[in-house]
């Protein structure tokens, strides 16, 4: 198989793959192409035409062996089934081609690659006869398009691999085709299966797409988008919203008698309990009773101030100047209260996601519970994540004493935490927009003239270079250069800026210098690193049009 | 749900400026100056159910009842309180039984923790407390060569027997003006500072209260001492004139071992000044409990070990108190029963969470069942229409009406099915009878019980597999009664004279056993000093023969001549046994063959197994893999695949459940795009999409379910699989 690339004509083969990978650098509709390409994956896309030129491409051993016969799967069972003992039944399609190559070298290639060989062969003959089809009928892979979508995100990841691997392969065995196989298994394979079945050893095999292809949303896009943005499912949501509404009275009950409550199931419970809160304090009026409201999303809160806004809402005016650093100490502060007041109405405390990570330790959960066992104390939490349980033994579970009701509400988590941030964080680009380009400007209008110019440099000479960057890409027309430049992030060599700066009388002493800098690292406003021979690289963590978007504004002011 | 519904939840609820704060006192929307006065409650109205629109017309006296209107909300306001009514009175009932109440946060009695206790329970520990503070009195730091006095108490599954145990010492303690018990649990140890601390205000707050600290810690001669400082604390000893200060460690496994370590050491330099006796509660067993200790620290302990029993044992005593009393009126069914008892025997719950349980089904049943109302002694008054159609639906009174129409009685149906006044009556008077049968049924299962144990048939086979048994109404054909039955015929005289003495009352007043006992006694005065009497089912009168024929052992039995008196013996026996099988299948009826056995049977596993063992992954899973089951679909996408129509979340895990073990963040986004493409066309927006996206994302990962992974360049990691 290898072989077979230079010297055959694979390059037609290979074409309608490596175009919309070369698309995607260029153009922007990267979007669509990809979705061109999972229908080219769609196992159903012509099935008519397909089947038939599998059952001759694949040589009856290969058939027999693995006796599966749906179309798609073939290829990827065979690589989990077949024994690398025949080798030859599988490269039979190959063999015309390797006629003419020397015995010697071929039967290097088979003493050496044998296995890698043989599963390669049939991954790769997979990739080639999709190629072929959607060479032969190009309309029928669109139209096949969403019916695959259960194959999913590997599956769609698979073509769009082969030809970023092209190059690669003249230097040996390519990395990981061993393993080249879907995580999606055929067929219903019990959960445990399932799990062993994605975890086998070996390299995984995901494709090499990088997000920056697409330009990622910052903070204001977010909101901006969503709030244009209206929720297909809206009215279905507030119907099960209202079902549960439906069970306050009985959450109520529960209350008088002694239990406390806990929601789970997906989705934000926030609304559902401040109208909660809404229908106690109605219910009770004119009572007023008294209702502490707990978000366990906040960041850095504190058990003792829970239980200190407690103890406010039981005491009131008459509460002690000094409640105690410790939250045991007003813990049982507001527990000798309650029991010096036998006249006092019970308290209920609301508390959103009790096993947010701010709550979520043992010590808190501990003093949460003796809150909950408290007489007088109505606690109702609810919990977001699914194994929420875990945090309570059989203890706590004894002092919590709640009982369990599935609340899944789906609503989005749009309170609880920032999710750009979240976001960003779980795609290791966090760094990359402290403050954005709002920030920055803040930054750079407080600082002196000076330091705004030398930024202003900076940035022209990084666009410039980026500028630079996306030219080389073009006449090249490689993939794997666009990679390498967007790995690591466009940096100027901190000389070379120096020298600038100095040419334009911007610092006029190296320490000036890095004192100016100093000011920018302080705020994130720019990035520095070593590169391979030890040169200090400095950058800035935005994206180029944030870059163009802060330059435009000094310029301009 | 009207138009005007979406309308009127705006999101704005979510977004007022209170919910940013982490903890605040709530105080409804329209006390803030810049909303009028008259929007919060008509927006009210509308978020509510019809139920309580309903409940708000309800007369002003009935306020104070939680129950809500029944019936499609057709349910008479009278009816809903003597529902709850009801509930009352039966509840407390059986709460007395059990006086468990002192555990609980009853709304009006703010502290009946040390007052009340146990009854039950009370019995089982009774013995292990006096033990203790036997011991505690006993011991002191002379008598043990200047060791730290301590009681080590292996608790086992039963946890919350120790904090009975303790509260109880301490109530001793306190009143024999002694010392007092402080409790400590690991959270309050997370330093040798805040530990000791904690120790001192809950030795001076355990006699003094909490002001009393205050002005312990203020209100002295000399320096100022620090909280900590435990100078404080046998200053207090002295002027208490305490002889005992028992230190509980209640989760001794989870403290930090150094710190134990510190105090032990500390506690023991103190030990002439300050009487100390350790109690550590543990759950594992003494031999680790010493190892994680170093060697100098276990050499200044020494003392005793204690062994508190199995909670089992006590739930079985709940249960036979709450089932089996003779005036039960209420009675739970086999599956709750057997819920109740696997929870407890996998160690899931406590006794106290036993009974918690229990109550819970108790509120379930007249909470949300309308026939409940027939508790009452006064349900006679009520408004006939709804309450007898809703009789007519239950199965038991079809099948009640199919038996008297193939008895012969179609009249009676007739009358049944049209007049409500006969329905009622017939209702009061069966409810009455199906009551009794039930009693019935679990007085021959503690009299099965009480055979069992007489008879040495089975030791531990309790009151509650009995009652499962009973319950499914297999008792009768099962091996326990067919053991009992035949076990009973090999008895001697004496033997059967024992085991007429524990038959109940109900069956010893049938003429049938009366005649029995009466003859029996006849025949023990004909024969008074001949010794017991054997029937004829003995082993001891059947001769074994062994014959050998063809080479193979054949034993016979036959029966040896016997006596006149033991053949007198045997017929009364016999009559005996026929009595006794007539009674079981007489009594030992299926409660689900009793007409209305609705209202006084639950037996529905359901609201109790997921209310308290409730299972969070699956139903998170459940509603992001096939979210249609939760958002009851207008539309016709009930069909079960990926569409633009699901919420995002459920969208993106789906796809993610097909990945693998790291997925392409990019390619990840591409399919979900896709998805969204596919099914609107062109017409799609990307950055709208990529924002369902972000906020997708972000929600899987604050699930637990992806991470950050660092193999490769934005990829991210799976971490859950569904269904494990």
């Amino acid at each position: 198989m290898k072989r077979k690339q230079p010297d055959s004509g694979s390059d037609d083969e290979y074409r309608p793959v490596s175009t919309p990978k070369r698309q995607r650098t260029t153009a922007n509709g990267s979007v669509s192409v990809n979705n061109n390409i999972i229908g080219n994956d769609s196992p159903e896309a012509s099935p008519t035409k397909r089947t038939p030129r599998k059952s001759n491409a694949a040589t009856p051993a290969a058939l027999k062996e693995s006796g599966l016969k749906t179309p798609t799967q073939r290829a990827k069972a065979k690589a989990l089934f077949t024994t690398p003992t025949k080798p030859t039944a599988v490269s039979t399609p190959t063999r015309a081609r390797n006629a003419d190559r020397s015995a010697k070298k071929k039967s290097a290639r088979l003493l050496l690659e044998q296995d890698d060989e043989e599963v390669w062969d049939g991954a790769d003959r997979l990739a080639e006869e999709i190629l072929e089809d959607e060479n032969g009928a190009p309309d029928v892979t669109t139209a096949g398009g969403d019916k695959d979508l259960k194959e999913s995100v590997e599956a769609s990841a698979e073509p769009t691999e082969k030809p970023a691997q092209t190059p690669k392969r003249r230097a040996g065995r390519p990395k990981g085709a061993r393993n080249k196989r879907s995580p999606t298994p055929e067929g219903e394979l019990p959960p445990h299966e399932r799990y062993f079945f994605q975890n086998r050893a070996g390299p995984t095999h995901t494709s090499n797409n990088t997000l920056n292809k697409v330009s990622l949303l910052t903070h204001e896009e977010y909101f901006d988008t969503l709030a244009r943005y209206t929720d297909p499912c809206k009215r279905e949501k507030e119907f099960l919203l209202d079902l549960h509404h439906r069970s306050f009275p009985q959450w109520d009950f529960e209350f008088d008698q002694g239990f406390n409550i806990c929601l789970y199931g997906f989705g934000s419970k926030r609304r559902l309990l401040q109208s909660f809160a809404d229908w106690l304090y109605q219910k009770h009026s004119p009572a007023s009773p008294s209702i502490v409201i707990v978000n366990g999303h906040t960041p850095n809160i504190s058990i003792r101030s829970i239980f200190a806004t407690i103890a406010t809402a039981v005491l009131g005016a008459d509460l002690p100047s000094k409640l105690g650093s410790q939250p045991v100490e007003v813990l049982e502060l507001l527990q000798s209260v309650l029991k010096s007041r036998p006249s006092q109405e019970p308290i209920t405390v609301l508390i959103n996601s009790i096993d947010a990570p701010p709550l979520r330790r043992a010590v808190n959960q501990a003093l949460l519970s003796r809150l909950a066992a408290t007489p007088m104390i109505r606690l109702l939490a609810t919990a977001d994540t699914p194994n929420f349980l875990l945090m309570w033994d059989i203890n706590f579970r004894d002092q919590y004493n709640f009982v369990f009701h599935d609340c899944t509400t789906f609503s989005p988590f749009d309170a609880e935490f920032d999710i750009v941030e979240e976001v960003h964080g779980l795609l290791g680009r966090k760094g990359r927009r402290i403050g954005g380009k709002e920030g920055v400007g803040f930054v750079l209008k407080s600082l002196p003239e000076n330091a705004q110019n030398l930024y202003r440099l900076l940035l022209t000479e990084l666009i410039t270079m980026l500028d630079e960057g996306h030219n080389s890409d073009d006449e090249d027309g490689g993939q794997g250069q666009g990679e390498n430049n967007a790995h690591d992030e466009t940096g100027i060599e901190f000389r070379m800026l120096y020298q600038k700066a100095t040419e334009e009388f911007i610092a006029s002493s190296e320490m000036m210098f890095r004192t100016l800098l100093k000011e920018f690292h302080d705020h994130q406003m720019i990035t520095s690193r070593m590169d391979a021979s030890g040169m200090e690289i400095l950058g800035v963590p935005l994206s180029r049009e944030e870059m163009e978007g802060v330059l435009e504004d000094l310029v301009l002011s | 749900m009207d138009p005007d519904f979406l309308e009127t939840e705006a999101p704005d609820s979510s977004r007022d400026g209170l919910n940013t704060q982490g903890v605040y006192i709530y105080r409804p929307a329209n006390a803030k100056p810049n909303k009028p006065q008259n929007e919060r409650p008509s927006k009210r109205r509308k978020v509510e159910s019809d139920g309580q629109e309903r409940q708000d017309k309800r007369p002003q006296g009935t306020q104070a009842c939680p129950f809500v209107p029944l019936l499609n909300g057709e349910e008479s306001a009278s009816s809903v309180d003597l529902r709850y009514n009801a509930y009352q009175r039966l509840w407390s009932k059986q709460e007395a039984k059990i006086q468990v109440c002192g555990r609980f946060k009853m709304a009006h009695a703010v502290d009946t923790y040390l007052t009340v206790m146990q009854e039950v329970l009370e019995d089982v520990d009774s013995k292990i407390l006096e033990e203790v503070s036997s011991f505690v009195k006993g011991s002191s730091a002379q008598v043990y060569d200047g060791c730290i006095p301590s009681a080590l108490v292996t608790v086992g599954s039963n946890v919350s027997s120790l904090g009975r145990l303790l509260t109880r010492l301490n109530e001793r303690l306190i009143t024999g003006g002694e010392g007092g018990v402080v409790v400590l649990e690991s959270g309050d140890a997370p330093n040798i500072k805040t530990t000791l601390k904690n120790i001192i205000r809950g030795a001076v707050t355990n006699t003094e209260g909490n002001d009393g600290y205050q002005n312990f810690l203020t209100d002295r001669e000399g320096p100022r001492l620090l909280a900590y400082d435990l100078d404080l604390l046998s200053d207090y000893v002295q002027r208490k004139g305490a002889t005992k200060l028992v230190l509980a460690f209640r989760d001794s496994e989870a403290f930090d071992p150094n710190l134990l370590t510190d105090l032990l050491s500390l506690l023991s330099s103190w030990l002439d000044r300050i009487p100390f006796t350790l109690l550590f509660g543990i759950s594992t067993s003494v031999e680790l409990f010493e190892g994680r200790l170093p060697r100098s620290s276990v050499a200044l302990l020494r003392g005793k070990y204690f062994e508190l029993h199995e909670a089992s044992n006590c739930v079985d005593r709940i249960y036979e108190r709450l089932q089996a009393e003779t005036d039960g009126e209420f009675w739970l069914g086999r599956n709750i029963t057997g819920v109740l008892f696997e929870r407890t025997s996998d160690y899931f719950h406590t006794p106290e969470a036993f009974f918690r349980t229990v109550k819970y089904a108790y509120m379930s049943h007249f909470f949300a069942n309308p026939l409940a109302v027939l508790f009452s002694k006064d349900f006679a008054g009520l408004p006939r229409g709804k309450l007898c159609q809703a009789i007519r639906n239950l199965p038991s009174f079809r099948r009640f009406c199919e038996d008297l129409v193939e008895d012969g009685h179609p009249k009676q149906v007739r009358n049944l099915l049209e007049n409500d006044e006969y329905l009622f009556q017939e209702c009061s008077r069966y409810l009455e009878t199906g009551k009794q049968q039930m009693r019935n049924i679990f007085v021959a299962v503690k009299m099965t019980h009480a055979f069992l144990k007489h008879l040495n048939l089975s030791k531990k086979t309790g009151v509650s597999d009995i009652s499962i048994l009973a319950l499914s109404g297999e008792l009768h054909d099962s091996q326990i009664v067919g053991d009992i039955l035949n076990t009973m015929k090999t008895l001697d005289s004496d033997g059967l004279k024992d085991l007429l003495a524990t038959v109940p009352e109900t069956l010893a007043d049938s003429p049938q056993l009366r005649e029995v006992q009466a003859d029996f006694e006849a025949l023990l005065k004909a024969y008074p000093s001949s010794g017991p009497l054997r029937s004829e089912y003995d082993s001891r009168n059947s001769i074994a023969k062994a014959t050998v024929v063809q080479q193979r052992v054949q034993v016979t039995k036959s029966k040896a001549k016997q006596p006149k008196r033991d053949v007198e013996y045997t017929q009364i026996l016999d009559r005996f046994h026929a009595t006794l099988e007539a009674y079981f299948a007489g009594t030992l009826v299926k409660p689900q063959d009793l007409f209305l056995y609705e209202v006084f049977l639950l037996d529905m596993r359901n609201p109790l197994k997921d209310t308290f063992a409730p299972r969070p992954r699956f139903a998170i899973e459940r509603a992001l893999s096939s979210p249609f089951d939760y958002l009851m679909s207008t539309s016709d996408t009930s069909e079960n695949r990926l569409s633009a129509k699901q919420p995002a979340t459920a969208i993106l895990y789906q796809l993610y459940l097909e990945s693998g073990a790291i997925v392409n963040a990019y390619d990840l986004w591409s399919a979900f795009y896709a998805v969204f493409e596919s099914d609107q066309g062109d017409k799609c927006d990307e950055r709208a999409i990529m924002a369902l996206f972000y906020r997708a994302l972000s929600e899987l990962k604050a699930l637990g379910v992806v991470k950050n992974s660092r193999k490769k360049v934005d990829h991210i990691a799976k971490t859950s699989w569904a269904g494990l």
